[in-house]
């Protein structure tokens, strides 16, 4: 029993090398969606940059179709058509109004919820975030009703941001005024969410198990309403937070019930976290795509970094943390290495979207069929600039209604909110208000 | 007008009449006039204060937190700011009656109040609480710092229940969790087709020619372990023995080849060889360990020498031939050819039926969940496990549900007190108390012993509390405590997320930052169960290190890779503000900051943070320091503009003291080409150029501010939930009986024990609740 050594050898592959992985061709794993008469669901996703962005090099003058790519864009050159630039986006709350220092903190968390960013010293409050008010009207539809991708693995210990609970430094997605989605940022971990963790089982014993599983949550749900009856305010909000939690895991369960099919991902599970961030990005977005194509679920985020990262990129020859560098008082040598990495993040993303428009969909592919906003809560991240955001949004929103390949200039302090709005009413869901949104923004879908 | 302030501060003393008792007319109007109202008007506002108007009656009970804080930075000499002129600056005399007037008229005001315990909000197990939990209920190590997402911090604490949050992806990973932790720790299942079996596990290298490695099985079967040699001697290499032990046990010995062979070396590859052992393995962690026989092999591995080869990381000569195992495989489960040890969790023959599962059930639970379960919970943990039987598994398995069904109750995964009346303060129940101990000393569940003396309500008997204190101080499970506590008082969990520049620093890799760790908490230990002086993690001088640690400390004569007490006989080094763990996290990859870590000092050794800065300051020209000038002298450009200067004129002077280690907390007499120059000048006129002289002076002045801050972040810790101004009054009387006990370390986490918030709750006053009351 000698196991050749060619068997490490692959395993360290894929446990260091962070396995990049080859997309595997699912249309014969899709059924439902192959060659089906019904049109194909529209996807929505988000990709949050930390410490805002070196705007010189980001800004494009001329409104209309897009012509030569400023620097940090120019990787999405080969896909520029599918590209729509938005600009003059502001995010209000996170400025800090009557509040003070603690923009990173609000940067992040007042983004997608438009919501004020509570520092009271008992209770976090936020508002829903867009993401998750898409996923709460439409996440019955799919296994998982979104996706919450970080990929900062580790985390500073002490405060966070002047006093803001590191809730808020940490969380993007919000299901609730006070209930934060943490981000799986674990390759594995986000693996076993997508494909479960036994695939090995047969057909029957899945079954069996699964309908224990759904057994096991009915009954510690009747266990919480029990201690609920006597609770003070904030502990049966605790409780709800468990109940509620439990309920759509039970739901996750009743899906993969009546599914009664093994999606095999054509991927090896992946261990641990891949030494280089590009590695990683793409590892942790390879996975994302995949739950799109399978209809696992149309919501996804990503945090590429939470505000205020301190990554540094010695792949690109900075050693430094990010945030100190994005203080750069308009040093050349600063904004240089700024660039750097926002170019190094948008050729990522570049990749990306490529790997989307490459997946067939029916007569179409995968971007044509998807929303994904490309963008952060600050401009100038040395001065703290809450508007006139950095902000793509990519793909077609399926039938079209996107017409991307051009640039369109916002009045100023026209809402985030409002990018999202029309993205949440694409998604098919009648949402009064996301946050602070005044409206939608009808430019996006007009040629 | 002496009269008229007493009269509406609402003091029933009497004050003795002596002309020199001071009063807010003689010790406070007059600072306030010349000090304070020329910015804190009502028309300048700064800091949206305004101390213009100060009639007497502001000092009232409303206003306690506000005068509390202007007391503060009088004191601490922040006010007046430095620019303000000579005519503003208020003369020593001043400012001490200005201080001991208000502070002893908060102090008097507190004692009026009711006191108010607070109220912790049902507190989640996070991470590392459930980890601890299913270890000392099932004896299963699960770890939870992979599998689970991360739990979000309050006040500086990740156990605080206002941030313990609950997911859909967090019930999911609760979920599995459970399953595959029942399954251990019964073993029910049956054996999965055999395969490599993969987890995250690290081998480390303990000497030249030894390795080890920590991994678990889900399943007690025999494995296939497979050991990694890597190397070579050279072409002449000489055969040696590999003796490879699982869990201290010998499971084989073997003689290996090292010769270097013609492949190896035309290819210019390591060369590897492997060696096969079959094992059985119970289910649950294990240790591997393989070494090399030869005294050549037991030496400390050799530190990095020189730079890793600059830019390109290409090696020059090739280095001395070396052996060493390297990893380990392990590849199964195959079922075990040999007699299995029985599990001692089986007590009864499960195939027997409902009462069997009930009987082991219960004594689980009545651990799980921290009391003596209801018949009808035990009785919901049964009908899983009937359900599983009815659905054809088997009955050990069907006990493995119910432990599943244990492990996600709401029961086990909260702790939740039973809240007062509202608006009443009432003792919590000894139960509670017993688990409030447990997870603050252990971060786990009670033990037996807690939770019979509970039970029988003896867990507040004269002495007892003090006596169950020491017995948990000295048990390992307080390991917990060191960790947790050190690693967010003291920020030591940010080490995992710093990235020093490896190419400045070649020494910096995942050992070194382990040993970094190891000593911090190693150091708290000392302090914490040989009950020495709190002012030791000021200027202690000794410390905790292994031969890797104390060569980056340039400190001679310590050997081998265990950590021992090593007194410390420079002026170098004493105390946590020395250790190389503090002094890493307080620095950027490349550089060292002086703010950094004297915001670090500020907020975690004094307990005065500075405010946020105001918007729009403009920032340091980082990228300037060490090429157009000094860090220093950076900085002090910077505090020139004077809306920086009220809180860096005492931040920086303090960072600067420490301007004599590295970013990676090594001994350095200069930065970049530039000499350093070392402290400064604090705002209340006291010098230091020496990190010695600042720990000095951290000691002699400060003491009083650094107790009472570790006496915050250890109620925060304690209690659950952030520290308020209604528990000034627990936190004085704690600083007093540290006072009174030379500061020992114990003293400190009796009075906590002892104070009314880790004692007492407050019923909830909010209108949702009292609509229910009456319960």
């Amino acid at each position: 029993m000698f196991i050749t050594k060619k068997a490490l050898a692959r395993r360290t592959f894929l446990r260091g090398a962070g396995a990049a992985v080859a997309l595997p061709f699912l249309d014969a794993m899709v059924p439902a969606l192959a060659g089906a008469a019904k049109p194909a669901p529209i996807r929505a996703a988000w990709f949050y940059i930390p410490n805002g962005v070196d705007m010189r090099n980001w800004v494009i003058e001329q409104d209309g179709p897009l012509g030569q790519l400023p620097r940090i864009l120019a990787p999405l050159e080969p896909i520029k058509n599918e590209v729509m630039m938005l600009s003059n986006l502001t995010a209000n709350w996170g400025r800090p109004l009557l509040v003070g220092a603690g923009d990173h903190g609000r940067a992040l968390s007042a983004y997608m919820t438009g919501s004020f960013v509570s520092r009271s010293v008992t209770d976090l409050k936020l508002g829903v975030s867009a993401d998750q008010i898409i996923a709460n009207a439409i996440g019955n539809k799919t296994k998982l009703p979104s996706l919450e991708i970080g990929l900062e693995e580790t985390r500073q210990a002490g405060n966070c941001d002047n006093g803001y609970s590191c809730a808020y430094a940490y969380n993007i997605s919000w299901k609730t005024e006070t209930q934060p989605l943490p981000p799986v940022s674990d390759p594995r971990s986000l693996f076993e969410r997508l494909f479960g963790t036994d695939i090995v089982e047969a057909p029957a014993d899945r079954a069996r198990r699964l309908s224990m599983r759904r057994s096991i949550l009915d009954t510690v749900m009747g266990s919480a309403q029990d201690l609920q009856s006597n609770l003070g305010t904030v502990d049966r909000r605790k409780l709800d937070e468990y109940l509620t939690s439990v309920r759509q895991v039970e739901t996750q369960v009743q899906k993969a019930e009546s599914e009664g099919m093994i999606i095999d991902p054509g991927m090896e599970k992946p261990f641990g976290v891949p030494p280089d961030f590009g590695g990683y990005f793409e590892l942790m977005t390879d996975m994302m795509l995949l739950a799109f194509q399978t209809d696992m679920t149309r919501v996804a985020t990503v945090m590429v970094g939470r505000e205020g990262s301190n990554r540094p990129y010695p792949e690109l020859g900075i050693p430094d943390s990010h945030h100190p560098i994005t203080h750069h008082k308009k040093n050349p040598v600063l904004l240089e290495k700024i660039s750097a990495i926002n170019t190094y993040h948008v050729s990522l993303f570049s990749k990306f979207i490529q790997k989307m428009k490459a997946t067939k969909e029916g007569d179409s592919n995968l971007l044509d069929n998807s929303m994904i906003c490309y963008g952060a809560g600050l401009s100038d991240g040395d001065t703290h600039l809450h508007d006139e955001l950095p902000t793509l949004l990519v793909g077609r929103g399926g039938g079209n209604f996107l017409k991307p390949g051009r640039q369109i200039t916002f009045q100023r302090e026209t809402p985030v909110t409002n990018l999202f709005a029309t993205m949440a009413q694409r998604m098919g869901v009648r949402a009064e208000h996301v946050g602070d949104s005044t409206g939608t923004l009808k430019e996006v879908s007009l040629s | 007008m002496k009269f008229h302030l007493l009269l509406l501060a609402g003091a029933g003393v009497a004050l003795a009449q002596t002309p020199a008792s001071p009063t807010f007319e003689s010790a406070v109007k007059p600072v306030l006039t010349k000090s304070c109202g020329t910015c804190h008007n009502s028309a300048d506002l700064a800091g949206d204060l305004n101390l213009s108007q100060y009639p007497a009656n502001t000092l009232v009970d409303s206003a306690k937190d506000l005068w509390t804080l202007v007391a503060s930075k009088v004191r601490t000499g922040s006010m007046p700011p430095p620019d303000a002129p000579a005519s503003a600056r208020p003369s020593a005399d001043e400012i001490k009656s200005f201080v001991s007037y208000l502070t002893s008229e908060i102090d008097r005001l507190d004692r009026a109040a009711k006191p108010n315990p607070g109220r912790t909000v049902a507190r989640r197990l996070n991470r590392v609480e459930y980890r601890n939990a299913v270890r000392d209920i099932l004896g299963v190590h699960y770890q939870t710092e992979v599998e689970f997402p991360s739990d979000d911090s309050s006040f500086g604490f990740d156990n605080v229940g206002e941030a313990l949050t609950v997911s859909p992806v967090l019930i999911e990973k609760y979920m599995y969790a459970a399953e595959r932790i029942a399954r251990i720790a019964v073993g029910g299942d049956p054996l999965p087709k055999p395969a490599l079996v993969e987890e995250r596990r690290r081998a480390k290298r303990l000497t030249v020619g030894s390795t080890q490695a920590v991994d678990s099985v889900d399943y007690g079967a025999e494995y296939v372990l497979r050991t990694w040699v890597a190397g070579d001697l050279g072409p002449m290499g000489k055969p040696v023995m590999l003796e490879v032990s699982v869990d201290g046990k010998v499971v084989k010995t073997v003689e290996i080849p090292t010769a270097q062979t013609e492949t190896t070396r035309v290819a210019a590859t390591t060369q590897r060889i492997n060696e096969e052992v079959r094992v059985y393995l119970p289910a649950g962690q294990h240790t591997f360990f393989a070494r090399l026989v030869g005294e050549q092999f037991d030496r400390p591995i050799p530190r990095p020498t020189g730079r890793g080869g600059g830019a390109g990381g290409g090696f020059g000569a090739r280095p001395a031939p070396s052996i060493f195992p390297e990893t380990f495989d392990l590849h199964g489960p195959f079922a075990p050819t040999t007699m299995v040890p029985a599990n001692p969790l089986i007590s009864c023959d499960v195939a027997t039926g409902a009462a069997c599962v009930e009987k082991i059930i219960t004594p689980l639970a009545r651990r799980a969940f921290r009391r003596q379960p209801e018949p009808k919970e035990v009785a919901t943990l049964v009908g899983i496990a009937n359900r599983a039987r009815t659905a054809g598994y088997s009955p050990l398995q069907s006990l493995q549900f119910a432990i599943q069904g244990m492990l996600v109750s709401p029961q086990f995964l909260f702790r939740i007190e039973k809240d007062p009346a509202p608006g009443e303060v009432a003792q919590i129940s000894e139960n509670e108390l017993a688990q409030r101990l447990s997870f603050f000393l252990w971060s786990s569940v009670p033990d037996e012993q807690l939770l019979k003396l509970a039970e029988d309500k003896k867990l507040r008997a004269p002495g007892e509390l003090d006596r169950q204190v020491k017995r948990m101080i000295s048990d390992p499970r307080a390991e917990s405590f060191a960790k947790n506590f050190t690693g967010q008082w003291l920020e030591i969990r940010t080490l995992d997320a710093v990235k020093p520049d490896v190419t400045k620093f070649p020494t910096w890799n995942a050992d070194l930052k382990e040993d970094m760790e190891t000593e911090t908490r190693m150091f708290f230990e000392a302090v914490l169960k040989e009950n020495k002086p709190i002012t030791d993690f000021i200027d202690g001088k000794y410390t905790y290190l292994n031969d890797r640690l104390a060569t980056h400390y340039g400190i001679e004569g310590v050997t081998g890779t265990n950590f021992r007490k090593v007194d410390l006989t420079t002026d170098q080094r004493g105390g946590v503000l020395s250790h190389a763990s503090v002094l890493t996290v307080t620095s950027y990859p490349a550089r060292t900051s002086a703010v950094l870590r004297g915001k670090f000092i500020l907020d975690n050794v004094l307990g005065t943070p500075p405010p946020p800065p105001p918007a729009n300051v403009p920032a340091l020209d980082e990228d300037a320091v060490g090429k157009t000038g000094s860090l220093r002298q950076q900085m002090e450009k910077h505090r020139s503009a004077a809306i920086c200067a009220s809180c860096h004129s005492r931040m920086d002077p303090l960072g600067f003291g420490l301007e004599n280690y590295n970013p990676i907390g090594q001994w350095r007499t200069k930065d970049g080409e530039f000499p350093l120059e070392i402290g400064g000048t604090l705002p209340n006129g006291k010098q230091f150029d020496t990190p010695a002289k600042l720990r000095t002076l951290l000691r002699n002045d400060d003491l009083k501010d650094f107790t009472r801050n570790l006496s915050e972040k250890m109620l925060t810790y304690s209690v659950g939930r952030g520290v308020d101004g209604s528990d000034r009054p627990f936190i004085k009387e704690i600083v007093d009986k540290m006072e009174q006990s030379e500061y020992r370390f114990q003293t400190l986490i009796e009075s906590i024990v002892h104070s009314l918030p880790f004692q007492a709750r407050r019923g909830d006053t909010t209108a949702a609740t009292v609509a229910k009351a009456g319960e």
